[in-house]
């Protein structure tokens, strides 16, 4: 009976081990054979592209040495006549597709659904729209590039069509790039990291403190801008000033069509990515500006930030301050405000790294005195501390869901809201 | 204990040792290849650290001097070298590597993305042909005409290479 039994458990564990042993040749042998098969597809190019070769070279000879420019006509292209002439010359259709047309339009385009629901009291559930946004980007020569970005948003009259950014920029190198248009302030991480385009962020909505169409922050900033690198080394050192209008006297818009005073904001940051710590960014920027939101009231305005991220996924970190200082220029009365956030998440390694959960947390304190919060009758900033906790599934490379829980306050002694949110954000 | 436990007991172990010894010769025969990292002739650099390779590839450094700008080339999905490369220097999975320069050109930090190349063949045409242009290629098919470029001081094939 014994020897049975054993003999029924080695018979057992040898087919499992030949089960085991047979499904991992078989593995490899799929592998091997996708292996080949790219071998002989790249040994197939290159046959073809040979051929490709010694056709040209015969056209060349029966019709005289015929330049790339005249096979292009007048569009400018970058410098690749050395190699064409070298004993390894490329196919010119090789050449063609690999070279850079002047001025080569790509629209990228960024979409959202939103659903919100909330215990708030007046707040109506649905869903929405959101933002339609148009990036543009084109290089212009080697050295000049155009960026644009287009914003359609949904409003109950028709759809509000807004510039949010429109650069061109000249790059002398990677030290200095100089550029005119409307940008998105380069204050703190948030605003210059993901623009209008919701796909790109991990949760739904932006923090308040950089929220669009918010205060806080000076979002937009219309003027020049200069930009690079600073040789520091391992430290990977980058700065951008600029110079520029500042805010309109709507104070959450940017003078597009002029300063609303003749006092030019200027913004400084300065940031590090040390390459041993692949992922830090350290950064801290200073704003100035002189705010005229009503005739005969002005105010100084100094804006001081600092952030810290970790762009990476497992885990992303992102974390910003601001402090926000206005000073009466008639009183010399001086106000303070301060917002942060933290944000982090973690891309889960299982079910194909689809999905991954995150948590911020967020905080806004402005004096009850602030004027220039209060110019217009309406708080356009108001106390905050909000919780989100949420989930952000990648149905797709292009293509994610989001689901969000929120539980905040606004203003001292109000109750507190909670909400769930959803979102499909994608980019086409 | 009997013939039959014997030779069962036998078996199991000599079919552990094969299976071990097969899986440590097909990952070494995977992965005892180098990718080589390769510019273009006239670029004034023949040795990065892998930082720096690095900072070239994620579209950081743009400019090889002032009037040369960098081409990216990078092989298309499945390529060996293409994932040696997301592995090591990108340190990114294919939808981050996408994601990443979809975010890189929205922040206007680069009007253009790395081109695609299909072989390294072509990874070798273009390189020749192309002033700027950097590209990795298997170390095997680096052709004459293109310039060779040490990372972290080591060249393929040379202990303590970096890109395998």
């Amino acid at each position: 009976m014994y020897t049975r039994l054993l003999l029924i458990f080695s018979l057992a564990s040898g087919t499992a081990l030949a089960q085991a042993t047979a499904s991992l040749p078989e593995q490899q042998e799929s592998v091997q054979s996708l292996i080949d098969r790219i071998q002989q597809l790249e040994k197939r190019i290159s046959e073809l592209e040979d051929h490709q070769r010694k056709q040209d070279a015969a056209r060349a000879a029966s019709t005289g040495l015929q330049t790339l420019t005249e096979i292009q006509g007048s569009q400018e292209k970058a410098t690749l006549a050395p190699g064409l002439h070298s004993e390894h010359a490329p196919s010119s259709t090789e050449v063609r597709e690999a070279e850079v047309h002047y001025p080569s339009l790509q629209i990228r385009g960024f979409g959202e659904v939103d659903f919100s629901a909330t215990n708030d009291k007046g707040s109506v559930s649905g869903f929405n729209l959101g933002q339609l946004v148009l990036h543009l980007a084109s290089p212009l020569s080697k050295k000049v590039g155009y960026f644009g970005e287009l914003s359609f948003t949904a409003r109950p009259t028709g759809y509000d069509v807004q510039v949010e950014r429109t650069i061109i920029r000249y790059d002398y190198n990677d030290y200095f790039k100089i550029s005119f248009g409307k940008y998105h302030t380069p204050i703190g991480y948030w605003n210059t990291a993901f623009h209008h385009g919701a796909w790109l962020q991990t949760t739904i909505s932006r923090p308040e403190m950089v929220k669009f169409g918010g205060s806080f922050i000076p979002v937009h900033f219309v003027g020049l801008q200069a930009e690079g690198s600073l040789p520091s080394g391992g430290l990977g050192l980058g700065y951008s000033v600029g110079l520029g209008n500042g805010r309109s006297s709507i104070l959450s818009k940017a003078g597009d069509s002029g300063d609303s005073n003749d006092n030019r904001a200027w913004v400084a940051s300065v940031f590090a990515r040390p390459t041993r710590f692949y992922g830090l960014q350290l950064g801290g920027s200073v704003y100035g500006d002189k705010l005229s939101p009503d005739p005969g009231r002005n105010f100084g305005e100094w804006i001081t930030a600092a952030d810290v991220v970790w762009t990476k996924e497992r885990p992303e970190f992102l974390s910003e301050f601001a402090n926000v200082h206005h000073r009466d220029l008639r009183t010399s009365q001086t106000f303070n405000s301060q917002a942060f956030y933290v944000q982090l998440a973690y891309r889960l390694p299982w079910l194909e790294s689809k999905w991954k959960p995150y948590y911020r947390f967020e905080y806004i304190h402005r004096p009850a005195n602030e004027p220039v919060w209060d110019v217009s009758g309406l708080s356009s900033v108001t106390d905050l501390a909000s919780s989100t906790l949420g989930v952000r599934y990648d149905i797709t490379n292009y293509a994610a869901f989001k689901g969000e829980y929120r539980n905040n306050r606004t203003g001292a002694n109000e109750p507190r809201v909670n909400g769930a949110f959803f979102q499909t954000a994608f980019t086409f | 204990m009997t013939t039959h436990q014997k030779f069962a007991s036998r078996a199991l172990i000599t079919g552990c040792l094969s299976l071990c010894l097969l899986q440590s010769l097909i990952a070494q025969s995977a992965g005892d290849v180098d990718v080589a990292v390769v510019v273009h002739p006239d670029t004034p650099v023949s040795n990065l650290t892998l930082a720096e390779v690095r900072k070239v590839f994620l579209g950081d450094r743009q400019y090889w001097s002032t009037d040369v700008p960098v081409v990216l080339l990078i092989r298309a999905p499945v390529a060996r070298e293409r994932n040696v490369v997301l592995k090591v220097i990108y340190q990114m999975s294919e939808s981050q590597f996408k994601q990443y320069w979809i975010a890189k050109i929205f922040r206007a930090e680069t009007a253009t993305a790395p081109k695609v190349v299909y072989s390294n063949d072509m990874a070798n045409e273009l390189v020749t042909a192309i002033p700027g242009a950097i590209a990795f290629i298997d170390a095997r098919d680096v052709r004459p005409g293109t310039k060779l470029i040490r990372v972290d001081g080591r060249l393929p094939k040379e202990q303590g290479y970096p890109l395998r």
